[in-house]
């Protein structure tokens, strides 16, 4: 409860207060959003089978982050900046998708 | 960060140790963090022996819900502000856009602006020569000889009886595909720069004093020749159908254009291809002059290089 109204809460400032973001960084944003996307996820799902743990939620969080962006970067500096973000963001999907089926299974039994 | 070799759950052998960094390895086959298992079991097995620990790190105290809490509200702000960077974004290039196209509206409303002040002056250049020239005989013959001058060449209008030529390409068939295109009309069908320099030429040589083809006047250094599908005139792409005007003796016109060469020939096109040619007298037609023309060479008066 408290975490969804953190995120809307979050998705609102970020909207409204619309924070300059350095433009090198930028293309990190989406990637980023995915990365932590998957922590939620997965931390949505651990909590409905019992096993969440805030300090694993906050260190798969960041670091999912860190790592998403850093091979992005890693790709930008190699040339293959387009190809490593679609990569990230499939393995990424296909994770999001598999907790979402699970969490589904949970919640509706079906 | 979990160093508990004995409470790892079974698995693949070569696991890192840090569940939260196998983010690529094993997406497939393992969605969910393995750190919460891990984590889970490493509770589960110490939580009899030291409940001390058991408390601050898993179901932990406020400050954790807090950082996790803080953690999504972080997620949400760059959630919401690249969204709203995207959205920027694409603002900045439809208004780009619409800034381009309102400074090609503003450029052509200067450029027809300016076109008009020049013809303004034009006028008003012509007006201050014909007074000066107008105070003696000699000014008087000289400006007679610069109007001549200036009908011969196309820079003056013209007005005078004469002829209206109207060529056109031959009728899309039946079954063209857009009928309203150009490309409607076969090849073979269409008005060539040569018809229009061969119907030109035949008009100079058949007397006309003044000739334009779609309001552009034709002078000794107009040039009638295509590029792609499109005719130029005087370097302006121009479309069918290609009204041609002749002023000057209108019968030495008529019988060229019906019985000289260039009507024969126009009509063998007509039967031939189709191009669609048609010919009426007027009495009064008005050919705009074609401007003033660039001057490409001068010479200093004789009196001052002498003297």
């Amino acid at each position: 409860m408290i975490p969804a109204l953190a995120l809307v809460i979050g998705v609102v400032l970020g909207l409204v207060l619309e924070p300059t973001v350095p433009a090198a960084l930028q293309p990190y944003l989406p990637i980023a959003v995915v990365a932590a996307l998957d922590a939620v996820f997965g931390a949505v799902r651990a909590q409905l089978e019992g096993i969440f743990d805030d300090r694993v939620f906050v260190v798969s969080f960041v670091s999912n982050v860190l790592v998403a962006g850093l091979v992005v970067f890693l790709g930008d500096q190699l040339g293959v900046g387009g190809q490593l973000s679609t990569g990230v963001v499939v393995v990424l999907g296909i994770r999001i998708f598999s907790n979402a089926a699970a969490i589904r299974r949970h919640v509706f039994h079906a | 960060m979990t160093s508990a070799p004995t409470q790892q759950p079974p698995g693949p052998p070569a696991r890192r140790v840090d569940g939260s960094m196998s983010l690529l390895v094993d997406m497939m086959a393992n969605t969910l963090d393995e750190a919460y298992a891990e984590r889970a079991a490493r509770t589960a097995g110490t939580a009899p022996g030291g409940p001390s620990e058991q408390d601050p790190s898993r179901r932990g105290g406020l400050g954790r819900r807090a950082v996790a809490g803080l953690v999504v509200l972080a997620l949400g702000v760059v959630t919401g502000t690249a969204v709203a960077q995207v959205r920027a974004r694409q603002e900045a290039t439809t208004g780009l856009r619409a800034d381009l196209a309102g400074e090609v509206r503003d450029r052509t409303a200067a450029t027809d602006l300016l076109a008009r002040e020049a013809e303004q002056l034009r006028e008003d250049l012509d007006a201050a020569q014909a007074e000066l020239l107008g105070a003696d005989a000699a000014g008087r013959a000289a400006a007679d000889q610069l109007r001549l001058l200036g009908l011969a060449s196309g820079t003056l209008p013209v007005t005078g009886p004469g002829v209206r030529v109207v060529l056109d390409d031959a009728a899309p068939p039946e079954d063209a595909p857009d009928a309203t295109l150009r490309g409607g009309t076969p090849l073979d069908g269409r008005v060539q720069d040569r018809d229009l320099q061969d119907l030109a030429n035949g008009l100079w040589a058949a007397g006309a004093e003044a000739v334009d083809v779609n309001g552009q006047r034709l002078t000794a250094l107009t040039a009638i020749r295509s590029a792609g599908d499109a005719v130029l005139v005087d370097f302006r792409p121009l479309s069918p159908p290609y009204v041609v005007r002749a002023v000057g003796d209108t019968a030495a016109l008529e019988l060229e254009l019906l019985d000289g060469p260039t009507g024969r020939r126009l009509a063998t096109y007509a039967s031939l291809y189709g191009l669609r040619f048609s010919l009426e007298r007027s009495d009064e037609l008005s050919l705009p002059g074609a401007g003033t023309p660039q001057l490409r060479a001068a010479t200093p008066l004789e009196q001052e290089s002498t003297s």
